[in-house]
């Protein structure tokens, strides 16, 4: 076990030595990112190399393959060969790791961007390395759902919701949304909710049970879109597609197809590709004296961005822009995106 | 010796025993008065508390819907149970069946186009996993529990890998058609779901292997001292309840018509509690095809239930614990047991 351990480290030292060789002359720009398996940091890495290719460097990725603690090992053994001469864009494994890598980071003087969840007591304000923590609000993306579903159902009638895994936060944070969405058009009436756990399956299975509580149910509000997807399942099975409505949140491929056949009323892209880019854009603007984090306002220092959001209106659009093609990101307005702070 | 045992004339005193207890056991599964009851009840309790549309014939269909896949998942793992042990590899079994076969039905990421064929194939990577469980259980000793919870996770880590952990999508429609289809008024699923189950019981009532499984799950040092190859049983079981999962694997992806490495998510849990609740007994030796049906729907007509009482997501998952637990209090064979872990 040791040794094969041992064997193991010997690689990846190996092998990162020769990533590093690489751009040895330029700033080391780390991106921490999960894997390269899942689709959305492999669209992440692109953006990385995309931004990387536009100043003329390079972009080291390490993927954490879901372990904190390689994550931290790498960006310290980037920092222990680069020392000063690094920024890092880092999507953290799980929000309690944002403390060691901001130590570290901090420590060594690199400046660094973390994406998503962090907790709550580390004020970003404290550490004049980080740049920014950026996030996306999962109620603006609730709220825009149910605002698009409310809009094609010409603002009135039933409608039922699916939510994600109980408990957690992005789950309570959408549906906290489609309340407010609801809150705001008294001819709206949530008939039936229930937890769906973000899978098709038991989407499908919950809807087919509404259906028949509710056979004039008008659309469905699901916290993402393979919950949709499942409840668009049900409702075709039933023969109501295009009649009843469904959206989503994540933009996952079968969903713009559901939204362009005009099943599906919209859903929210997390742009993976800016963040790839972006993070590294303000952490070498630091780095290159081009933003002052000191004086940076707190506001500008932890806030949401903007997600894209995707109506049956844009979908060729968005089609042509994020599936076919590459989007086109002007990399040196660093707040293009800016929404409002974290609070 | 143990060439003349498997004949019925050449009884030793120890197999006598064992299959008189077979007998018992399986005498005491005819009795459904029990299930019969909580079936009743629940439907009762549904049917007040949604002021009857419960039970519209609506209503009734998309129970028994719902109940297809769930049935032949617990068909599965009712079988393990009778002979004492314990399968907890179902959702990884599933997961990579479910990818296998979805590469090999129509899809646009490979060239494959097996249609029908992909079915006895994907059964042949359930049987095969399942037989690796029970070789595992019987030839390096390992307890069940624990063997299959590792293979179970093997399987799941295989779909993964091979899917890359995208979804595939499902081009040959008549699956969709099939599964999503109604014979009639009757869905489809749970034709197919009875149809099993009408096998397994066959196998269970009328064969030798279905009295070995009782006498091992009655008692297996009693067995093994009557001769009865144990471990070839235990195979055989694994194996089978293996090729059923790959069954429900496909009638899970055809219904979505999308395949994906976590398509047997969570599909254990309802499917233990529907052994439980429907009286096979967890010690093994009580219950067979016949309990799992009467579990499935008990289990499948709450959950349906609660969803039209619209009882909270956060009380629903609580509701099914109490039901396992109190179902298992009831079948449990406390004389078996000697110290509780």
């Amino acid at each position: 076990m040791r040794k094969s351990f041992a064997l193991m480290t010997l690689l990846i030292a190996v092998s990162l030595s020769a990533v590093f060789a690489q751009n040895a002359s330029g700033v080391f720009m780390g991106t921490a990112i999960r894997s390269l398996e899942n689709p959305y940091h492999a669209v992440w890495a692109r953006g990385a190399q995309a931004y990387a290719d536009s100043v003329g460097g390079f972009t080291v990725i390490q993927t954490c393959e879901g372990s904190s603690e390689k994550q931290l090992n790498d960006i310290k053994a980037l920092i222990a060969k680069a020392g000063k001469n690094a920024v890092f864009n880092i999507d953290p494994n799980e929000s309690p790791n944002v403390i060691p890598i901001a130590k570290a980071c901090e420590a060594a003087g690199v400046y660094f961007v973390t994406w998503w969840n962090k907790p709550d007591n580390i004020k970003v304000t404290d550490y004049p390395h980080w740049v920014a923590h950026i996030s996306f609000s999962g109620i603006d993306a609730g709220e825009f759902m149910a605002n698009t579903l409310f809009k094609k159902m010409g603002g009135s009638g039933k409608i039922v919701a699916l939510q994600g895994m109980l408990a957690n936060s992005v789950a309570v944070d959408r549906f906290q949304g489609l309340q407010n969405a609801i809150a705001k058009n008294p001819g709206i009436k949530l008939v039936a909710y229930d937890a769906a756990d973000w899978e098709r399956t038991k989407a499908f299975e919950k809807m087919k049970s509404f259906l028949v509580a509710n056979p004039d149910v008008g659309g469905v509000w699901a916290a993402n879109d393979d919950m949709a997807l499942g409840a668009l399942e049900a409702i075709r099975a039933a023969g109501l597609a295009k009649k009843v409505l469904v959206v989503g949140c994540d933009g996952v491929g079968e969903m713009l197809d559901a939204v362009k056949a005009g099943e599906a009323a919209g859903t929210v892209i997390n742009p993976a590709f800016w963040q790839g880019g972006i993070g590294l854009a303000l952490g070498l603007a630091a780095k290159d004296g081009k933003i002052n984090v000191k004086t940076t306002p707190p506001e500008k220092r932890a806030f949401y961005a903007k997600a894209v959001e995707v109506t049956q209106d844009n979908i060729d659009k968005i089609i042509a822009e994020f599936v076919k093609g590459t989007p086109k990101y002007d990399w040196s307005d660093l707040y293009s995106n800016y929404v409002g702070p974290i609070k | 010796m143990s060439d003349t045992i498997g004949s019925r004339g050449g009884m030793g005193a120890g197999i006598g025993t064992a299959l008189a207890r077979a007998r018992v056991s399986s005498f005491i599964s005819r009795g459904m008065n029990g299930q019969l009851v909580a079936l009743a009840i629940v439907l009762a309790i549904c049917a007040i508390g949604t002021g009857g549309m419960s039970l519209s014939p609506k209503n009734l269909q998309t129970i028994l819907s719902l109940a297809g896949i769930p049935l032949v998942i617990c068909l599965g793992i009712h079988q393990v149970v009778l002979v004492g042990a314990m399968d907890l590899s179902t959702e990884g079994v599933i997961s990579l069946c479910a990818v296998v076969a979805g590469f090999l039905i129509k899809n646009p990421l490979t060239k494959y186009d097996l249609g029908f064929w992909a079915v006895p194939l994907a059964a042949a990577i359930g049987g095969l996993a399942g037989l690796v469980n029970g070789l595992v259980n019987t030839k390096i000793r390992m307890p069940s529990f624990i063997a299959t919870l590792g293979l179970g996770w093997v399987a799941q880590g295989l779909a993964v890998v091979a899917s890359r952990g995208n979804s595939i999508k499902m081009l040959d429609p008549s699956f969709q058609l099939f599964t999503n289809g109604n014979l009639l008024e009757v869905p489809n699923t749970i034709i197919v779901a009875l149809v099993l189950g009408a096998i397994l019981f066959a196998i269970q009532r009328r064969t030798r292997l279905g009295t070995y499984m009782y006498a091992i799950g009655g008692d297996e040092a009693l067995a093994r001292q009557a001769g009865i190859k144990v471990d070839r049983v235990k195979i055989a079981v694994f194996a089978i309840t293996g090729c059923v999962y790959a069954l429900a694997a496909i009638l899970l992806i055809s219904r979505l018509a999308s395949s994906n490495p976590r398509a047997g998510k969570d599909l254990m849990f309802p499917a233990m509690t529907a052994v439980a609740v429907g009286g096979v007994s967890l010690s093994g030796g009580i219950g067979g095809a016949l309990n799992a049906v009467f579990g499935t729907l008990i289990v499948t007509v709450l959950n349906n239930g609660m969803v039209l009482m619209k009882i909270s997501p956060y009380v629903q998952n609580a509701v099914n614990g109490i039901v396992l637990i109190v179902a298992v209090a009831l079948t449990i064979d406390r004389k078996k047991i000697g110290i509780i872990k």
